[in-house]
């Protein structure tokens, strides 16, 4: 564990590439999950439509 | 794997001569070259010739013959199987040669025709939401892109002043693809 933004920043790029060279049937079954995650997300987002937003001013 | 369903679906299409080509665009393309990019439908470009007599691209042939494998239409989309699929005509020299220029790659023993890394970069840059810059940023902190190939492209069709736009905004100075 890090605050040091420069290692942050390397380590993410990092896992990119790690994730970048991943065979293609891996990460096209990795797309189908991250389709369902955000349409999950989408589909609360509806349900809670001010969820997480802050108020607005009187 | 769903997205392969897809991928069959569009190899029997021109298998049938529905299209004559296609090729995959968008977020699902650049996820072959980069880490996968989230997104909600594929992006599908095809080749079609307009009908004897006639220079305006008739898509109805398209979606009567998905319509008869049962697959049904929603909105501006054909759903196959979990994914939404979006069916674009090549609408600019850029995407014509993209289509033209895409490669065979393989996917779990399936061929799937998909944009070069750099067409699909050009046309990020072209296209130009914030979307799009953030994906080609993406294409150039990868070392996705064979420069030479991108700058080409860039150059031919039109978009020099656009990438000067972009490498001002987004790329530390001296730093080229």
């Amino acid at each position: 564990m890090t605050f040091d933004l420069e290692k942050i920043i390397e380590s993410k790029r990092a896992m990119r590439s790690r994730l970048a060279a991943l065979p293609i049937e891996e990460k096209l079954r990795m797309l189908d999950l991250l389709r369902e995650r955000t349409l999950a997300i989408q589909e609360a987002s509806r349900e809670s439509p001010k969820a997480g937003r802050p108020a607005p001013n009187a | 794997m769903p997205v392969r369903e897809v991928i069959q679906v569009l190899n029997s299409m021109v298998e049938d001569g529905v299209v004559e080509t296609y090729a995959i665009g968008g977020a699902v393309a650049a996820t072959f070259y980069l880490e996968p990019v989230a997104t909600i439908d594929i992006d599908v470009f095809i080749g079609i010739q307009p009908k004897e007599g006639s220079v305006v691209l008739d898509p109805q042939p398209v979606f009567a013959y998905l319509a008869a494998l049962g697959y049904r239409t929603e909105r501006e989309y054909v759903r196959v199987g979990d994914w939404p699929v979006q069916f674009l005509a090549a609408g600019n020299a850029l995407v014509v040669e993209a289509l033209a220029e895409a490669l065979t790659m393989t996917v779990a023993g399936v061929p799937a025709r998909v944009f070069t890394a750099e067409h699909l970069a050009a046309i990020c840059l072209q296209t130009g939401r914030a979307k799009d810059k953030s994906r080609l940023l993406q294409f150039i902190e990868g070392a996705a892109l064979d420069a030479n190939r991108f700058q080409d492209l860039v150059q031919k069709h039109g978009l020099t002043s656009q990438w000067k736009m972009f490498a001002h905004e987004f790329l530390e100075e001296g730093h080229d693809v």
